[in-house]
């Protein structure tokens, strides 16, 4: 009944009024349930004496949301993927071949099938609400459109516009959409269903015609680039696809094969062809990962951080970050940028400016590109405010504390601001290598002190790791987790341990570079073999420079004292904290820098200042891969299993992900793990512990793992 | 008097610091300024803007991007959507009547807390195009034809650039046409007022700025201004106050407005300036129930009216009125703020009011008001120094009068300024304690 429901045709005379407004659930989606009753009320159509059909969705932002996922998840085999493309296709092709005209009236998201029904009807006309988006992400879960996209998009808006689209798995606005020609028309939200009522009448009036729009080019460049000069807009799309992906995505590639051969043909071969292209890559691995990469970030959205479903985050509008330089200045940007008042505290006018200039910088260059308007900076900036003393900390909700990585200053300071805030204000410190715990004695109610630990640069990395302290409230854990999620981020629930999570995992794949290094190999071949073959966005050694060589010297020595003989520094490391080479920060690390502090290529003096002679390559790329990834997991397995820094494997990926850039077509560390197996995996770390050392010897967890056959996620 | 519960105070106030126009302060938009100012405010009180009623600011030059300026500083600030702004415009006292206004609101019982504050950026008044070619403009722009817009072009002279700086407009008497230096400078006759007088006392005004200055007391009601676009430089000071500035550098000054026998010079008259000042007000009642300690108490304010072209004699027009509100004689008051447009135009004020004949005449009392003691006068310095960001003064001179009262735990002060166009306002505060 409920689906029957969810779906019901509203007479207005003349014209069907198509209303969806899938009941139970949050957003329209083209679940198996709801395809079938569309096509039942397809048929309807056919045989009813309509005169024009009008589709609105009734949903406050989403018009159709795509197809259900957790469908696709499910889906196995070929054949599998095969019927549902073919279906899906189908009821595509039902809306386009109904003998009456058919108009979407489109408010809220409409992406994937959604994007792909619209395609299909004779007239689009959405709602200027910011709400509204459409376009197709399918490459982002490693497919391709399947119900018509690739066939559709580009005979509406043209090959290099649909591209555009389909390539980069992009969602457009309103305007956008208008401009390019996917919609006809743009609307208020509030007369959209009227405009389409109107629209339907005056196509009723003159002749109730289809129309299949199909796009010839507005002026002389854009008809040439939709005929002779298509080879040039295939080849260039391609090589943007490989620059970008360095081909470990192949759902882009396969699309846009889909697009050139499907061009020109017969609908028929075009969505064979489609239909084809889609089973190559559904299913694959890549897609798999990407697909539970997707389910991780809908958990995070759907969850609290905490078991105990009745604690409720506070809600969070004024925060104060102690400490306004790279990372309080970074804090105070996505803060006031997702609409969070924020106070910067510093000791000097000079380094509040400083945080100032960090989050002005990023939003004028988001102006520069026009991704923000003058008045959103404005708007922006004013939620940014700064000051030598703690005026205002009592109607602070949470204060951030981000000032020098040293645990008596931090403790000092804690306990002061705690005498300035309102008796139940939660402190969070953003510290990457101190105790949790121990900080926590500074606050004189430690249930409400807590770890929040964004990564560097703030603005970019999507991860926050909220450290839960023995002693830290649910209360205090939900309000950190919603308030990250709030300023943008993808946070996680980590227990207090040397490094927490991604650092602790990360720090020994940079010191494995080192000892890479020390054994002969060229920085920029490692580099790239872990950018261009493993798919990080950026190698080890480029990595240390934008992290401070500095930095992971001084880590690494922190971490040398609680994980002993696992961890061992290389000469070449210990050389390196001598050397003034600080990395990014001081135009001088493993690279070259240019005035602006744009990276140049490899300072090959730093061979010689090491002592060591010209680079042989001894090792190859597998080795190198092994070495610094089993070295992780190995590291992870500890993590997991017998420390609990995290209770889930999915946690260990998600956070490796968002916080180091861990190829997401990996699915993340573990999945990565699983998918070369515990068993070969504890036989190559036994074969590096004997030629490299101790480091390498399997942990515990992982040895057990091995012996029973079980998987990380197993 | 006795306290009640309709008392409007002034729980605290903050301003920036005044920076002379086309310095550091330039490119900072008026409504920035006050934005500045209030955010800052509404911290150091750990205001809860829900409970904010009005929001009233001052301003002369409204900037044409944001014309109801209050509104601008207030969504600004921070202060919530369905609370409502305005802007008020009393030439130089503007950030007076905004706190007038928000008095007034208290005690009829209107509203319990109000924000009130002016904001002005000097630098930034514009140049207007003259009515020639704004005609030229708008035939233009009605041409429907290429050869009507052509013969329109045609119509050009290069004569029709020459632009109205509204700047020197705004600082023209609109009555008697004579610039406001100019009303300085008849003052300065009729009350033979010296070079040398007026000299003396520009050099006060900044040996106190630059005293206050070092030993921060005016930073005490200052919140730094970080500069953007690029937030590189900070103001955290007055920029106007010259530190070893000397009679013998001010004397050597030539008169500016009234180059043959005048004595009015720019260094003893105040500078454009950029700046903006706020105060929250609140009735007795509502300080007390949120934990307030006041600054002070307004106890009362008067404006009035005078010729022109004597504009600067306001003061004391407005003093002797805002005093017989207060139920206060001369006597009692132990401080005073007096704008310092122009020292003549202070110096005059002060001989009017300690002038038999001139209280008689003008006032119609039977005997003199009083005389101002110097030392009691813009202890901290005043508008010469300092600088006068016209729609601001207001409420900085309300604002340094109660901090330095408190300081000092002085009872009752006094803060009046002469006001373009021929109106004195005064405003009577009392020390919280």
């Amino acid at each position: 009944m409920s689906i029957q429901e969810s779906l019901k045709i509203v007479p207005k005379g003349e014209i069907a009024l198509l209303e969806w407004d899938h009941i139970g659930e949050r957003a329209n989606k083209l679940s198996t349930p709801i395809m079938i009753r569309l096509k039942e009320i397809l048929e309807d159509l056919k045989k009813s004496s309509y005169k024009a059909v009008v589709i609105v969705s009734k949903k406050p932002k989403i018009f159709i949301a795509g197809a259900d996922i957790e469908e696709i998840k499910n889906l196995k085999s070929k054949e599998d993927f095969r019927f549902a493309v073919e279906s899906g296709q189908g009821i595509m092709n039902a809306i386009e071949d109904l003998p009456i005209p058919v108009i979407a009236a489109i408010h809220g998201a409409c992406v994937g099938g959604g994007c792909e029904l619209i395609l299909a009807c004779d007239h689009r006309i959405a709602s200027d609400d910011k709400t509204t988006k459409i376009g197709l992400p399918e490459v982002k879960l490693g497919i391709i459109p399947g119900f018509g996209g690739c066939v559709r998009l580009p005979r509406v808006v043209g090959v290099m516009n649909a591209l555009d689209i389909i390539l980069a798995g992009k969602t457009v606005p309103a305007v956008k959409a208008l401009k390019i020609g996917l919609v006809d028309a743009v609307v208020h939200p509030s007369i959209l269903e009227s405009e389409a009522l109107k629209l339907a009448e005056k196509v009723i009036k003159e002749g109730g015609k289809k129309r299949r729009k199909s796009f010839s080019g507005k002026n002389l460049q854009e008809k040439l680039m939709n005929s002779v000069l298509l080879p040039m807009v295939y080849s260039g799309a391609k090589k943007q696809v490989m620059s970008q992906s360095h081909g470990h995505y192949p759902a882009p590639l396969e699309a846009l094969d889909v697009v050139k051969k499907s061009h020109g043909k017969s609908r028929e071969k075009a969505l064979a062809i489609e239909c084809v292209g889609f089973c190559n890559v559904a299913g694959g691995e890549v897609s798999r990962n990407l697909v539970s990469l997707f389910f991780m970030m809908e958990n995070v959205k759907k969850r609290t951080g905490v078991a105990d479903a009745s604690v409720k985050p506070r809600e969070v509008d004024h925060i104060a970050v102690l400490g306004a330089g790279t990372m309080g200045g970074g804090i105070a940007y996505v803060a006031a940028d997702n609409g969070v008042h924020v106070r910067m505290k510093d000791i000097t006018t000079d380094a509040i400016s400083k945080g100032y200039q960090a989050a002005a910088r990023v939003w004028d260059k988001l102006l520069k590109k026009r991704r923000i308007t003058k008045y959103e900076k404005i708007e922006k900036m004013s939620f940014v405010t700064g000051g030598l003393d703690y005026a205002g900390f009592k109607s602070m909700d949470v204060v951030i504390e981000a000032i020098v990585e040293n645990m008596e200053i931090k403790k000092k300071v804690i306990a002061e601001t705690y005498q300035q805030c309102s008796p139940d204000v939660i402190i969070a410190t953003n510290t990457s290598s101190l105790s949790v715990t121990e900080m926590a004695e500074a606050h004189p109610r430690p249930e409400n002190f807590v770890g929040m630990h964004f990564f560097n640069p703030v603005d970019k990395m999507p991860l926050v790791e909220v450290i839960r302290g023995p002693k830290t409230s649910d209360e205090a854990t939900a309000t950190i987790f919603e308030l990250s999620k709030k300023m943008g981020k993808t946070p996680i629930v980590v227990k207090d341990g040397v490094g927490f999570l991604v650092n602790r995992l990360l720090i020994p794949y940079l010191i494995e570079a080192a000892f890479f290094l020390q054994e002969g190999m060229d920085i920029q071949k490692v580099d790239d073999v872990f950018v261009k073959k493993f798919g990080m966005p950026m190698g080890p050694f480029h990595l240390m420079d934008e992290v401070g060589i500095d930095v992971c010297v001084k880590v690494s020595k922190i971490f040398k004292k609680s994980l002993g003989e696992r961890l061992q520094l290389p000469d070449a490391l210990v050389k390196l904290e001598d050397s003034h080479r600080l990395g990014k920060k001081n135009f001088k690390g493993f690279y070259k820098y240019d005035s602006r502090g744009k990276k140049q290529e490899v300072d090959s003096t730093i061979y010689a200042e090491l002592g060591l002679g010209t680079p042989t390559n001894p090792l190859s790329d597998d080795d190198l891969i092994g070495r610094a990834m089993y070295n992780m997991i190995n590291e992870a397995a500890l993590v997991l299993v017998e420390e609990k820094i995290v209770d889930t494997a999915e946690e260990v990926d998600l956070g490796m992900i968002m916080g180091t850039g861990f190829p997401p077509f990996r699915g993340g560390l573990l999945k990565y793990a699983d998918s070369v197996g515990t068993e070969k995996m504890v036989d190559s770390l036994e074969l590096y512990a004997k030629k490299y050392g101790l480091r390498f010897k399997p942990s515990n967890p992982l040895r057990n793992m091995a012996k029973t056959h079980r998987t990380f996620y197993s | 008097m006795s306290k009640a519960a309709n008392d409007v105070v002034i729980v605290d106030g903050v301003r920036t610091p005044f920076a002379k126009a086309g310095t550091v302060l330039q490119d900072v938009h008026a409504a920035e300024l006050g934005q500045i100012a209030l955010q800052e405010l509404i911290a150091r009180t750990n205001l809860d803007v829900k409970t904010v009623e009005e929001v009233i600011i001052g301003c002369v030059g409204n900037p044409a991007d944001a014309v109801n300026i209050g509104r601008v500083v207030a969504l600004r600030a921070g202060i919530p959507q369905n609370v409502s702004a305005h802007t008020v415009h009393r030439n130089c006292a503007s950030a007076l009547e905004s706190i007038a206004t928000g008095y007034n609101m208290i005690k009829a019982g209107s509203a319990e807390v109000v924000v009130a504050g002016g904001t002005e950026n000097m630098s930034q008044a514009p140049l207007m195009f003259g009515k020639k070619m704004t005609d030229l403009f708008a035939k233009l722009q009605f041409s429907k034809t290429t050869g009507a817009k052509l013969a329109a072009l045609m119509q050009f002279r290069p004569s029709f650039l020459a632009p109205r700086v509204s700047i020197v407009e705004a600082l023209t008497d609109p009555f008697v046409g004579i610039n406001m230096g100019m009303t300085a400078e008849i003052l300065a006759k009729e009350f033979g007022i010296s070079r040398l007088e007026q000299d003396q006392f520009a050099l006060q005004s900044h040996l106190h700025a630059v005293e206050a200055t070092k030993n921060g007391l005016l930073s005490q009601e200052m919140t730094p201004v970080y500069i953007g676009p690029d937030y590189k430089k900070v103001l955290d000071k007055d920029n106007g106050p010259r530190d070893g500035q000397t009679l013998e550098a001010l004397q050597k000054l030539k008169p500016y407005f009234d180059r043959r026998t005048g004595t009015v010079t720019v260094g003893n008259a105040c500078p454009l300036t950029d700046g903006a000042a706020m105060v929250l007000l609140m009735s007795r009642a509502r300080a007390e129930a949120q934990g307030y300690k006041p600054l002070a108490r307004i106890r009362s304010y008067a404006f009035a009216g005078l010729e022109p072209e004597r504009m600067g004699l306001g003061p004391a027009y407005a003093a002797p009125l805002a005093l017989k509100k207060a139920g206060l004689d001369f006597k009692q008051i132990d401080l005073i703020e007096l704008n310092e447009a122009f020292a003549a135009q202070v110096l005059a004020c002060r001989k009017a009011l300690a002038s038999v004949q001139w209280c008689q005449e003008k006032l119609g009392l039977s005997s003199a008001v009083g005389e101002i003691d110097l030392a009691r006068l813009n202890v901290n310095g005043g508008a010469i120094a300092i600088g006068h960001p016209v729609g601001a003064t207001g409420t900085r001179l309300v604002l340094t009068l109660a901090k330095e009262m408190k300081r000092r735990g002085m009872q009752f002060g006094l803060a009046t300024l002469g006001i373009g166009g021929g109106q004195g306002g005064a405003m009577i505060v009392e020390n919280e304690g």
